[in-house]
């Protein structure tokens, strides 16, 4: 006995009834031509022990983690919110993405900083973010030690991308970057790290209303900051004082790379 | 006098046509660009893992198969607005499908089974039916381990391989495999019979 050709309307109907394609009439009807043809009743006996090989034998992969954050990262697409307890930080992401829509739509570039905020208040705010973002699954939303990954990243989030130099040489290799936001105006956090602690560097931009010097120490993180270019830059971090005026000083001094 | 039988190509709209602008410039963008990245979310993000299983059985391997989830997303993205709110599933897959096609193109063109080959193959299978009588045999399940079922996928022609996956391993319907992969629902019936006959064959000369 030789079975029929796998282009057979039979045999493509058996594949179907098997597959739940058929209704109900041509269901029966396929059912029957297969209880008096053994050819065809063999070949569906062939076809569900293959189904059931796969479905026992090839558990479906999934895709390895970190390929979704890459391609939000690429498209440029905000996080989806996070579960707890990183739920501060998309409500925030929400608010940043709010404020770019309000930055962009106005036309402006730098949104300067509400000039009534003072810097106590700014310095507390960032170290706030820093807290969150160490309790967070990631401290940050892009992760990468390429600056020149992390840089492009913060185009479409903020007017202006922030400065971001290597300063991995040093020993104090780049992490990533997250958005924080500081009054209503969404600002780069870069992340650095040295040793086991990491550093938050925010570019908050400043028209020149406040002056520059604020605590330098808020509940055991020690701050550091200075401006250049009407951008100040707030260094926060729990490693000591003088390691964070080196990493400081590093920054200054390093050329404008990208 | 000529008559041009296509749809003019510029128009409000038309990549050749003068972009319309209903509000200012900068707040649309702004506003566009928020609206893309939610439609991004709802419609492509949940089909990551299906994205990424149907490109490594495409492209053979874990690495080309990132690469080519991350090149169809972006794909995705850029054509999010001509999605026009059909089986979501289906049209991120045939854009995986795509983008695996051409990156194979591209990258090992000597995987490429060009429709003229795929016809040999065809074939030559035709007459292997003829020739094998339905004898019974020892069971599959007891005899195969995972490994020697997936090499013979992956030793399936890409046409069969894709149809056989978005079924038996996905469990997608005959449209949304005729969808996806951008043929007729009567092809997609007799490339998955082929293909689960090879199989079988193949699973059990091994």
């Amino acid at each position: 006995m030789s079975r029929p050709k796998s282009d057979d309307s039979s045999v493509l109907l058996v594949h179907a009834y098997l597959d739940g394609e058929l209704d109900p009439a041509n269901a029966l009807s396929v059912a029957q031509q297969m209880g008096q043809e053994p050819a065809l009743a063999a070949e569906a006996e062939h076809v569900r022990e293959l189904q059931k090989l796969i479905h026992d034998r090839l558990p479906r992969e999934q895709a390895p983690p970190g390929l979704s954050t890459r391609i939000e990262s690429s498209i440029g697409a905000a996080r989806p919110p996070r579960a707890t307890p990183a739920s501060m930080r998309s409500w925030q992401a929400l608010a940043a993405s709010i404020a770019v829509a309000a930055v962009v739509a106005s036309g402006s570039t730098w949104l300067v900083v509400d000039s009534q905020q003072k810097p106590t208040q700014v310095a507390e705010l960032l170290v706030s973010d820093h807290i969150r973002a160490l309790m967070a699954p990631e401290p940050v939303d892009v992760v990468s030690s390429d600056r020149h990954t992390v840089k492009p990243w913060f185009n479409g989030r903020i007017p202006n991308s922030p400065r971001v130099v290597d300063l991995a040489k040093d020993d104090f290799p780049l992490v990533g970057g997250r958005v924080d936001v500081v009054g209503r105006t969404p600002v780069a956090t870069l992340v650095y790290r040295r040793a086991k602690h990491l550093i938050s560097l925010t570019a908050v931009p400043n028209d020149g209303a406040f002056a520059i010097s604020g605590p330098r120490s808020i509940n055991g993180y020690n701050v550091v900051q200075w401006t250049e270019n009407g951008v100040t830059y707030w260094a926060v971090s729990d490693v000591e004082a003088k390691q964070l005026e080196a990493f400081a000083q590093l920054f200054r001094t390093s050329q404008n790379e990208l | 006098m000529s008559i041009t039988p296509l749809r003019p190509r510029t128009g409000p709209n038309s990549p050749d046509g003068p972009p319309v602008r209903l509000v200012t410039p900068g707040a649309q963008d702004a506003a566009g660009m928020l609206d893309d990245n939610a439609r991004f979310r709802a419609v492509v993000m949940p089909y990551i893992d299906e994205a990424y299983r149907l490109a490594r059985w495409l492209t053979g391997n874990s690495t080309d198969a990132e690469d080519v989830v991350q090149d169809a997303s972006l794909r995705a993205f850029r054509a999010i607005r001509d999605y026009a709110g059909g089986n979501p599933r289906a049209w991120v897959l045939s854009i995986v499908r795509n983008t695996a096609y051409s990156w194979l193109h591209k990258n090992r063109p000597a995987a490429i089974v060009s429709v003229d080959d795929l016809e040999v193959v065809e074939l030559e299978h035709a007459k292997s039916d003829e020739r094998r009588d339905d004898t019974p045999e020892a069971s599959l399940i007891a005899k195969v381990d995972a490994e020697q079922l997936r090499a013979a996928i992956a030793k399936l022609p890409a046409p069969f391989r894709e149809t056989l996956v978005l079924r038996d391993i996905e469990g997608f319907d005959y449209r949304e495999i005729a969808e996806a992969t951008e043929v007729p629902i009567g092809t997609v019936m007799s490339r998955l019979a082929r293909a689960r006959r090879r199989l079988i064959e193949t699973l059990r000369d091994g």
